[in-house]
């Protein structure tokens, strides 16, 4: 066999380098795609407007604006909650908490939200 | 608050301009979360918020405008670079290789940094420009593999529309191992041949045997 000098052992280095990389990174995304395939309630966060937090979660906005004391009335106010934060003049760990609590009483009083296959008391932490 | 954040509350708010205008920058080479951004795009026209061909309209029409303005500053930007990277690469003809070599080769490369490796994109604009490549052929892939990006991940924020944020950090991560497989085919092919070229000494032997039969 010929033998390899520097520049092909480089070469040869950076290429197991390059595979070690893209098998993270594949396990990685087959471990989130196989997650989130049964787990549906995402973290609430900061640039989430009420209407797209009411949507993920399957609640009715309605519900949601009026825990935050917005008007119901006023179903398109597409602010995200740091905005709103700052309007009422509240932290926005406290309006995601306040959230979090208004979703779980909506859910307790309700039918079940259809479609999820695992409950979030289930699911543990995302991979 | 991260960049990130901030730039999705936009999008919340003021819509598909907002899109235009993060595409746009970030297609020259600010770090923006763009496929991000689409995703999140999608899942509001899923729920009513945002009208689909707006979404569509404006952020195609953003990531273009900002590849024309990042292969333009490689082209009129980039000359005195260019000039300083022929010296230090051993003189204008090792360049002019290089450039060549690119020319035959970019047209893959610019399509697929628009919507497979997108985080490569304005390095490949930038490149394209730097490197002379034919403007109407940069455009031509340009506008393919934007209108694939915009559509695939506008899709894909609507069927995902309730864990968008989940779908692109699964999304990146598939990115990444494309890249790295992409890498390693690259280097492996470039070792395989290098192995299979012979080597000095079996050059110089076949020379000599040559000479000997020559002489016989």
């Amino acid at each position: 066999m010929r033998k390899l000098g520097w520049q092909q052992w480089l070469v040869l280095t950076l290429f197991l380098a390059a595979l070690i990389v893209a098998g993270l990174f594949g396990v990685r995304g087959v471990r989130h795609a196989l997650y989130w395939s049964t787990h549906r309630d995402v973290p609430i966060r900061a640039w989430m407007p009420v209407p797209y937090i009411a949507h993920s979660y399957r609640v009715p906005p309605h519900v949601l604006y009026q825990a935050l004391g917005i008007n119901p009335s006023h179903p398109h106010d597409k602010r995200p909650l740091r905005v709103i934060a700052r309007d009422q003049n509240r932290p926005v760990e406290e309006i995601i908490s306040l959230l979090q609590e208004t979703i779980a009483r909506e859910r307790a009083s309700g039918p079940p939200p259809p479609a999820p296959r695992a409950r979030p008391s289930e699911g543990g932490t995302p991979p | 608050m991260s960049l990130s954040d901030y730039l999705l509350g936009m999008l919340g708010l003021y819509g598909p301009p907002a899109l235009f205008c993060v595409l746009l920058v970030g297609a020259i080479g600010v770090p923006t979360p763009g496929s991000l951004l689409l995703l999140v795009a999608g899942s509001f026209v899923e729920q009513g918020e945002m009208g689909l061909w707006p979404v569509l309209a404006l952020g195609f029409a953003g990531s273009v405008v900002g590849d024309q303005v990042g292969y333009a500053l490689g082209r009129w930007g980039g000359r005195r670079l260019s000039a300083r990277l022929s010296r230090w690469v051993g003189g204008e003809q090792r360049l002019r290789s290089a450039e060549d070599w690119l020319k035959r080769r970019q047209g893959g490369a610019i399509f697929l940094s628009r919507w497979l490796l997108s985080p490569l994109g304005s390095v490949v604009n930038i490149t394209a420009g730097l490197t002379g490549y034919p403007w109407p052929r940069f455009l031509l892939y340009d506008l393919l593999g934007e209108a694939l990006w915009v559509t695939l991940y506008v899709l894909l924020g609507r069927f995902f529309s309730d864990r968008v944020e989940e779908v692109s950090e699964m999304l990146g991560d598939f990115t990444w191992a494309f890249a790295g497989l992409l890498l390693a085919a690259l280097l492996g092919w470039s070792l395989l041949r290098n192995l299979r070229a012979p080597s000095a000494e079996e050059l110089k032997a076949g020379r000599g045997g040559a000479v000997a039969d020559e002489t016989s």
